[in-house]
């Protein structure tokens, strides 16, 4: 909710306005009311090269998402919900939710691997774009063997926001089923939840849920309140579902430890009672020591922090 | 907003943060819990070991050190910032030592390891210490003492705390379970540090460091088979009262 102050003028002669934001603070917001004289100039400054085309068809290539197979090393050529129709499609974004399913989820059967998206944009470490080592798949797709129609996604990259839209496509298609439900799970740092109450009395981590129109059962946790919103990824697939009225939630945990934790991880325990996961979750105890197991061979890499 | 305003460590914002000093307080969370409790003639120190590689030698990774005969500290934070600090403080106590002939009092030291962080929190091209202390020990008056400093360089008395991560949780079990009952005698003290970090601790005793100080002996750490001894005894006492429990209710 922004109401415009009083327009101003920038040091790019562009109109920037302040405005209100919910809590009252004033921010600066570029305006998006242009003046004649800024068009001209831009249409000048749009006229492209040829050695500009090239370079930009260079970048798109490189920054393409991909889905493939990595036994046979083959694309895939229809989007991967068409070629494995589910009717459950969970998918982990992030370190901690991926543990999370790593522990809880995939120890309860036989998950095989059936498709993984590969893709690369600035904030990945490999340099190489064209070979795909088995350490390197960045999004991992399974189903149980036992039980086809459930699908798994673990992704533990960034996916940029002009690769949002072309992962979307590949994994989900044109036009995707809508008697599927989708649970995605994902984590923020806890300074990104905005809230009237103190910081200090927030007890991190916490869950949060945001839902499709579609989605009807009762959420595991409270629903996410404004003004907070959702980024990236998780936001992208939510976005999607609600435009393709497919039945999907987001479990959104806010934590003060972004990198792989035991507390962060075991605060997505509530979701194991929704009516998607409780019938994956076999061995609670069994799950318990795995994550263990995958913290401690994360923690002793750090000495920084005593 | 805070983004403009937190860059440099020697601006206010505003409305009177001076965020750098806040982040290296949330630098603090990131170390593992420490807890502290003042008995009646024990100062009882308990920490969660950080996990050490393979290969990693497990001595040269300790949280608890001693600044001297009758004062020890224990650390949250950024390692390499304690290093400094608590190698100060050991100068320091000598150099009191050697000066007045007197060691040091625990107020005393503790003041200066919390001046020293204060000067950091107000310097030009230099950060705060990423690091809070519990600092405890005996005075020659026999008086067991527990402090705490921050990374703002404030300092307090207190009679237990907790710092590091999960430090809130323990807190709140300190300020239900810290009675005089409950640090009637040395051995009770020394339990309830133990209960108050398996709070926090997940895989319980091999992960738990305990040093003590008892008044005019020096400092004693102790070993791994006394410290599964005392989680073993809490283990079965806490057992025994939940057995009773569940009999009242039945």
């Amino acid at each position: 909710m922004r109401r415009a102050v009083e327009p101003q003028f920038g040091r790019e002669g562009v109109r920037a306005v302040m405005a209100a934001t919910f809590f009252g603070e004033v921010v600066r917001t570029p305006c998006r009311a242009g003046t004649e004289d800024e068009e001209e100039e831009e249409e000048e400054g749009r006229r492209e090269t040829p050695e500009d085309g090239e370079v930009r068809q260079q970048l798109a290539r490189k920054r393409e998402v991909r889905l493939l197979r990595r036994q046979t090393k083959t694309t895939l050529e229809v989007s991967l919900l068409e070629k494995y129709p589910c009717s459950k499609f969970i998918i982990a974004i992030g370190n901690n939710a991926v543990a999370f399913l790593s522990s809880f989820i995939m120890n309860s059967g036989v998950w095989e691997e059936v498709g993984c998206a590969k893709l690369w944009n600035e904030w990945c470490r490999t340099v190489d774009t064209t070979h795909l080592s088995p350490t390197e798949a960045f999004c991992v797709f399974y189903h149980l063997k036992s039980n086809p129609s459930v699908v798994l996604c673990q992704c533990s990259c960034y996916v940029a926001e002009d690769q949002q839209y072309q992962w979307l496509e590949k994994v989900f298609g044109s036009c995707p089923r809508k008697n599927m439900q989708v649970t995605i799970l994902t984590c923020r740092h806890v300074t990104d939840y905005k809230t009237s109450e103190s910081t200090s009395s927030l007890h991190t981590p916490f869950l949060k849920a945001l839902k499709t129109q579609n989605f009807r059962e009762p959420p595991c946790c409270s629903l996410l309140e404004q003004p907070n919103i959702v980024h990236d990824l998780p936001a992208a697939v939510l976005s999607y579902c609600q435009v393709w009225k497919i039945s999907a939630i987001l479990y959104l945990c806010y934590t003060d430890v972004m990198k792989l934790d035991l507390i962060t991880v075991e605060a997505f325990k509530p979701v194991l009672s929704s009516r998607s996961l409780k019938s994956l979750v076999k061995n609670i105890p069994q799950s318990t020591e795995i994550l263990k197991k995958l913290m401690t061979t994360n923690e002793i890499q750090s000495n920084i922090y005593t | 907003m805070a983004s403009q305003y937190d860059r440099a460590i020697t601006v206010f914002s505003p409305d009177g943060h001076l965020f750098q000093v806040e982040y290296a307080q949330e630098a603090v969370q990131k170390g593992s819990t420490v807890v502290g409790i003042r008995g009646t003639d024990i100062v009882v120190l308990g920490v969660e070991k950080k996990s050490v590689g393979k290969l990693q030698d497990e001595r040269t990774v300790r949280k608890i050190c001693a600044l001297d005969d009758h004062v020890c500290m224990a650390f949250a934070g950024l390692t390499a910032d304690a290093r400094v600090v608590i190698s100060r403080a050991r100068v320091e106590c000598q150099s009191h030592k050697l000066t007045v002939e007197d060691p040091v009092t625990v107020e005393y030291i503790t003041r200066f390891i919390a001046t020293l962080k204060q000067k950091y929190t107000q310097s030009n091209g230099r950060r705060p210490f990423g690091i809070s202390a519990l600092i405890v020990g005996f005075d020659d008056d026999g008086i067991p003492r527990l402090y705490q400093t921050d990374p703002s360089g404030t300092y307090h008395a207190w009679k237990a705390n907790a710092i590091g991560r999960s430090a809130k949780t323990v807190q709140e079990f300190l300020e239900k379970n810290y009675t005089e009952d409950a640090i009637a005698n040395d051995s009770e003290a020394i339990k309830l540090a133990i209960r108050a970090l398996l709070e926090v601790v997940q895989s319980g005793g091999k992960n738990i460091e305990l040093a003590i100080i008892r008044r005019n002996q020096p400092l004693k750490m102790f070993s791994a088979k006394e410290i599964e001894l005392q989680v073993n005894e809490t283990g079965k006492e806490k057992e025994e009262a939940e057995k009773k429990k569940s009999k009242k209710t039945a």
